[in-house]
């Protein structure tokens, strides 16, 4: 099992929302202990009633966040929060709006003592069309929509449903199978930022509930084991309402406990303690009716298949 | 009033095209009374008190040189790793030879290492590049040594190599490099951002301040034997103001200094991707009212578009790169356009980082603004490096009244290389488009953006008037210089970009008595030998400066 810190990139061009995302994830009372990584000091904007401590680089939070600025040094910024006491569950880091994301996740997601959990990129329903037509960072902010995991779609509140729909249909024109979720006002949910709580004892008790009305999260025991295979498969044919999978299951073909992590369209299997409970959760934006026919198509990978594989690797480097 | 030292010389190149030739120049207090013949100044000799200084009866006296971009910090860092270098280098200690094979790399890595006293010191190298020297993997450097951690780096940061003595004295877990995409455990390789987990490591003993120190001693002596009196530290500082503004004061700001150095802040520093224009601004003039008699500060910024030359990330209008890889911004063209804004009003002078067409494109789109919004005259907004560019862009940097600060020797070393390899023949053979630059008329330095290129102006400008290739073949004809565009490029054009052409760059009466101290004319060499020009030394300020043989 793992004991390195799962890292949740926030990119997205300038302008795109990411500051009004992390200011809003920085207040939340989320109950999670998350570091937040951040090019601009200067922009995060937080009540003072929520802070127990700052200096020149960082803010200590009530609620068991810090912020700190990465400064022009990423690897000795995520260094330092390994190096801490009790070092964060989850890190968020702000990408500099001219990051290639591919880049930078293979930047920090190998980092010594780190990983990948998700590459968030924000988007801006009034200007990433024109955006992305630009002739100067056009290829840069198609190329960032293209490696996004989920697509959180920002200032949706500003530009009308319709428009929004419009934004959307275009998205996912660029990108098929896109998962977008809307943060009109620059909320993203922590279990959509970071997933199900990470401890795995966690993910047997109750799921915490989702503070948004269209984030939806599913559970279910799965009464068998499952494939490797027929799980790769399912998975590829997820609505692109479901954002995240995550569970624990025995491998039909080895028998081992294996966990199953899968953001967006990018999925890995890992190896689990043995003394883990059996448990699939889904998070995302579908229906009742289609949230739970995704935890079917899931669980019916019962029987077993030839050949799994994981795409989670070779999607971040290619 | 000091007493008047005349130096007559063999020749005295003036760079002041109404007074272009002498025989004597007369200083006082570190500057230039008068020029002429021992017998057209008379009226000066005869008023005061002097001496004839004939030492320079067989040289030729040239303005001091100078070069308006280096990085001091680059050489502080890399100057005391050994170098196995593809092409000569001359440094101060020793020359790194031109080593072109395989063999010939590990046989010299493996002199480096029997010739290390302390078994216990980690072998740094720099100037390893795979065009030449073919793959240098882990199990060859295990034979270099089993014991002692070697760690060859790229010549242009593209990647690096160690052994397993490099493995385990690494900071990060075995399992922690296995795992990572861009490590390769079985040749030992490091690249794009496994480099980063390697330099977590290697930067502990790069940026020990008594080894930057090291460094930047031999730094210093590598500007004057190049025979420059000036030089521009392009974009300061280079990671930390505190540290680095102390290293610089003790060992640059020093009456045994034969240099002085113009220091153009960043604009933003590393790191800070969209901070506020006004703090930048008021951080900048902060720092300006440090300058001292060496450590010049003037009213400039360095500013950055697209990534860099040598690592091929230059933005290029289309039809881009052959394997259709695109380039980087190294800051949002929003902010750089802020920046540039808040820079333009305050009436300062902007040096733009532009390696590729596109970055080009943005610098002269948003000068071309900034003009609308607020004309200014006489402002100097200068293009660094200006690698790939097109005819048409030439004419916009004349018709907006910019200048170039240009990285000639991108043709020399990269030229066929880019051909083959990066953007093809056309765009290969006009990059450092000197000459069209030459025939527009606009004012043109040369810069070596050391360690990119060896600090020798006379080899810039040999590269700018042959455009010899690395094979030796002329690539792009129509881009040559003429001798006097390209000397006026390392003088008084160059003192002009750094807006000290009052000053410097020239010699004629009133300026400072900078001479660079040549063993043959330039004018009566072949071009094909210009770079070899033996150099004497320099007179700083009136004081004469031999280098050390």
């Amino acid at each position: 099992m793992t004991t390195r810190i799962p890292i949740t990139i926030l990119s997205g061009y300038l302008g795109a929302g990411k500051t009004t995302i992390i200011n809003r994830l920085l207040s939340g009372d989320h109950g999670r202990r998350v570091a937040v990584l951040v090019n601009d000091f200067g922009a995060v904007n937080i009540d003072a009633s929520l802070i127990e401590t700052e200096d020149d680089n960082t803010i200590s939070l009530t609620n068991g966040c810090v912020c700190c600025s990465i400064g022009d040094d990423l690897g000795a910024a995520l260094d330092a929060q390994a190096a801490r006491h009790i070092p964060p569950e989850n890190i968020l880091l702000e990408a500099s709006g001219v990051a290639e994301p591919k880049r930078i996740a293979t930047h920090v997601g190998f980092w010594p003592g780190f990983e990948l959990d998700a590459l968030i990129v924000a988007a801006d329903a009034e200007t990433v069309r024109n955006r992305a037509n630009d002739k100067f960072v056009g290829q840069l902010v198609r190329s960032q929509i293209r490696h996004a995991d989920i697509i959180a779609l920002t200032k949706t509140d500003l530009v009308g449903p319709e428009a929004a729909r419009g934004v959307k249909a275009w998205l996912r024109n660029q990108v098929p199978n896109a998962r977008i979720f809307e943060a009109p006002n620059g909320t993203l949910p922590v279990a959509l930022a970071f997933g199900a709580d990470r401890a795995s004892n966690a993910l047997s008790g109750p799921v915490e509930p989702a503070p948004h009305s269209h984030l939806r999260t599913v559970m279910c025991v799965p009464g068998t084991g499952l494939s490797r295979a027929g799980l790769a498969r399912a998975i590829e044919a997820l609505p692109s309402s479901v954002h995240r999978v995550k569970g624990f299951f025995r491998d039909l073909e080895t028998g081992r406990m294996t966990l199953l992590q899968c953001v967006g369209r990018r999925h890995e299997f890992l190896e689990a303690p043995t003394d883990t409970e059996t448990v699939l959760v889904l998070i995302g934006v579908g229906s009742d009716t289609e949230m739970n026919g995704a935890m079917d198509l899931l669980t019916a990978s019962d029987a077993l298949e030839a050949d799994p594989k994981s795409t989670f690797a070779a999607r971040i480097s290619d | 009033m000091s007493r008047i030292t005349v130096y007559t010389a063999r020749k005295v190149r003036t760079m002041n095209p109404s007074f272009p030739e002498a025989e004597a120049v007369a200083v006082r207090d570190g500057r230039i009374v008068e020029v002429g013949t021992l017998d057209s100044m008379k009226p000066w000799l005869g008023a005061h008190e002097h001496v004839i200084d004939d030492r320079f009866k067989d040289h030729v006296l040239m303005p001091g040189f100078i070069d308006p971009h280096i990085h001091p910090a680059v050489g502080g860092v890399l100057l005391p790793s050994y170098w196995i270098t593809a092409m000569e280098w001359q440094l101060p200690d020793r020359i790194s030879p031109a080593i072109k094979t395989h063999e010939g790399y590990l046989e010299r890595l493996g002199e480096i290492e029997r010739s290390m006293d302390d078994p216990d010191e980690v072998l740094l190298t720099w100037g390893f590049h795979k065009i030449w020297h073919g793959d240098v993997f882990r199990e060859q450097l295990n034979e270099i040594s089993q014991t002692r951690p070697v760690f060859v780096l790229q010549r242009s940061f593209h990647e690096a190599v160690t052994n397993d003595a490099g493995l385990d004295w690494l900071e990060a877990e075995r399992s922690e490099l296995e795992r990572h995409h861009q490590i390769d455990l079985e040749t030992g390789r490091f690249f794009e951002t496994g480099l980063a987990v390697l330099f977590q490591s290697v930067n502990k003993i790069t940026l020990n301040p008594e080894r930057f120190a090291r460094g930047l001693e031999m730094h210093k002596r590598m500007v004057h034997l190049g025979g420059h009196t000036t030089v521009g530290d392009m974009a300061y500082p280079m990671m930390n103001h505190d540290f680095e503004w102390e290293m610089l004061s003790e060992r640059i700001d020093r009456d045994d200094v034969p240099f002085r150095m113009k220091i153009v802040p960043r604009g933003a520093l590393r790191g800070d991707w969209n901070g506020s224009p006004t703090e930048n601004l008021a951080r900048v003039n902060e720092m300006e009212t440090l300058g001292t008699h060496r450590l010049r500060f003037g009213n400039a910024v360095k500013l950055f578009a697209d990534g860099g030359f040598n690592a091929e990330l230059m933005q290029l209008l289309p039809p881009g790169y052959i394997d259709g890889h695109h380039g980087e911004w190294l800051v949002a063209p929003e902010y750089f356009r802020a920046l540039a804004e808040q820079y333009w009003k305050d009436g300062k002078q902007i040096h733009v980082h532009c390696t590729g067409d596109m970055g080009l494109e943005l610098a002269l789109t948003v000068l071309e603004d900034l003009l609308a919004v607020q004309p200014r005259f006489n402002h100097r907004f200068t293009i660094e490096h200006c690698g790939v560019s097109t005819p048409e862009q030439a004419g916009r940097i004349r018709d907006l009244g910019a200048i170039v600060s240009a990285a000639v020797y991108y043709v020399h070393e990269l030229g066929e290389a880019y051909w083959h390899h990066s953007i093809g023949y056309e765009r290969a053979f006009q990059m450092s488009r000197m000459g069209t630059l030459e025939r527009l008329g606009i004012t043109t330095a040369f810069h070596s953006d050391f360690v990119v290129s060896p600090p020798q102006p006379l080899h810039t400008a040999w590269v700018a008037v042959n455009r010899f290739a690395e094979s030796g073949a002329v690539l792009g004809e129509r881009e040559r210089t003429s001798l006097d565009f390209a000397m006026r490029a390392i003088t008084i054009d160059a003192a002009y970009v750094l807006n000290m052409e009052n000053e410097i760059g020239s010699i004629r009466a009133g300026k400072l008595a900078d001479f660079t101290v040549l063993e043959a004319d330039p004018w009566e060499t072949p071009l094909e030998d210009l770079k070899d020009i033996p150099i004497w030394g320099t007179v700083f300020e009136g004081r004469p400066f031999p280098v050390e043989k």
